[in-house]
């Protein structure tokens, strides 16, 4: 353990990439704008910054630093990338260990490096089955009997593989969304003479396109004011819905 | 099923999506039980003879308080647990009901009456609509309001 030793002049530059690396993380892993700015702020301050002025667009961050009369300002591009809460979750403990002079700045620096190189708990293969299932399990929320629940299951399932097989190759949304859609509701289609109540399998079928992450997200930054911001995120969740029943109705046509 | 049993079912299906958004482990178990909490609120409320909207909306705002709680006892972020659990209560039966009835509008042959599925398609819509407002501002509300700062 070092001794956490006030630095007679933090340096700015360094001010700035600490916070927008804490922030690019948060803001890529599904942390809505108040949340960002919030990380910027509180990492800027942590590390002795007298003035901070951040900025969060959707695809880019920034912030200007000032320190005693010297100041920085840096840019960062930050597109969408898959949600994840372990890196949302890392980066609160972060800055918390920060604020609260538990870690120094490297320490900071290497928490952040941390959590950008194990990123993943759980392998491809068994979100695919866990996703299938919970789709499986909306099956029953609908009312559909045990039968509707496993045939879900199995569409679901290999719909949600599709996506990430597309969503590997960097796919966009617009061209994953409808391709998972339609071979979730085509197997579901296929099988649904086993169930006594379709409807409820080929509606729970390709819910795991539903985007939840960017709607709710989006309304926070309507509550918060971040209007264009929260209007970004609306539209990408809209582009999902759209491409999920483009997907989904071309299914439909052939099986039903 | 009883409608009351059918509820657990938000349990797997929270719990897919976490997984989904990469929940550490041990954050998977309160994510699951928030979700039947939601779920099985929403019930009740509904139960009482409030609407669905309204019920989805006091659910979700119950999820969220809560998800902010428990995420500042285990040092966790709140999202972990509130989005995971607002999955359940998402409106895909309205969603799809809308999608079909547009379908079959789309592909109405000539003197045929549209008036059925567009009002099957109307109704869909403007109540999924209604839900997923409900639910994602019911969500979000909570941390905005407890936040530091």
């Amino acid at each position: 353990m070092d001794v956490p030793q006030p630095q007679p002049l933090p340096d700015p530059a360094r001010i700035a990439k600490l916070a927008l690396d804490a922030a690019v993380l948060v803001h890529q892993s599904g942390g809505d704008t108040a949340r960002t700015t919030a990380t910027l702020d509180r990492t800027a301050r942590a590390l002795g910054a007298r003035r901070v002025d951040a900025i969060v667009s959707s695809l880019s961050l920034g912030v200007t630093v000032s320190v005693d009369g010297r100041q920085e300002t840096a840019l960062r591009r930050a597109p969408h990338m898959g949600v994840n809460f372990r890196v949302l979750s890392g980066v609160n403990r972060a800055v918390n260990a920060l604020e609260a002079g538990r870690v120094g700045a490297n320490g900071f620096a290497t928490l952040l490096d941390d959590l950008e190189s194990y990123p993943h708990y759980y392998p491809a293969w068994l979100v695919a089955v866990f996703v299938g299932f919970a789709c499986g399990a909306f099956a029953a929320l609908f009312h559909g009997d045990l039968m509707a629940v496993a045939i879900t299951s199995i569409g679901a399932a290999l719909g949600m593989r599709v996506r990430q097989l597309l969503a590997m190759r960097h796919f966009k949304p617009f061209v994953f969304a409808p391709a998972a859609a339609f071979v979730a509701t085509l197997v579901v289609g296929l099988l649904q003479g086993l169930t006594g109540t379709p409807q409820a399998a080929l509606a729970a079928s390709v819910l795991f396109l539903i985007p939840g992450v960017p709607l709710i997200n989006g309304a926070a930054d309507l509550l918060s004011g971040s209007y264009l911001n929260a209007l970004v995120r609306l539209t990408m969740g809209a582009v999902f819905v759209v491409g999920l029943a483009l997907g989904m109705s071309v299914a439909l046509r052939i099986v039903v | 099923m009883s409608t009351w049993l059918i509820s657990l079912w938000a349990a797997p299906a929270a719990l897919g999506f976490a997984l989904l958004f990469n929940a550490p482990p041990r954050a998977l178990w309160a994510a699951a039980v928030l979700a039947v909490i939601g779920r099985l609120l929403r019930d009740v409320l509904m139960h009482t003879g409030i609407d669905i909207t309204l019920g989805t909306l006091l659910a979700a705002l119950a999820i969220g308080g809560l998800a902010e709680l428990w995420a500042r006892r285990v040092r966790l972020a709140a999202p972990v647990f509130a989005i995971s659990a607002a999955i359940p209560m998402v409106p895909g039966v309205s969603m799809y009901e809308a999608v079909h009835a547009l379908m079959k509008l789309s592909g109405l042959a000539a003197g045929q009456s549209a008036e059925p599925y567009l009002v099957d398609a109307g109704t869909g819509i403007v109540r999924a609509a209604m839900i997923l407002l409900a639910l994602t501002i019911g969500i979000a509300m909570p941390s905005l309001l407890m936040r530091k700062r």
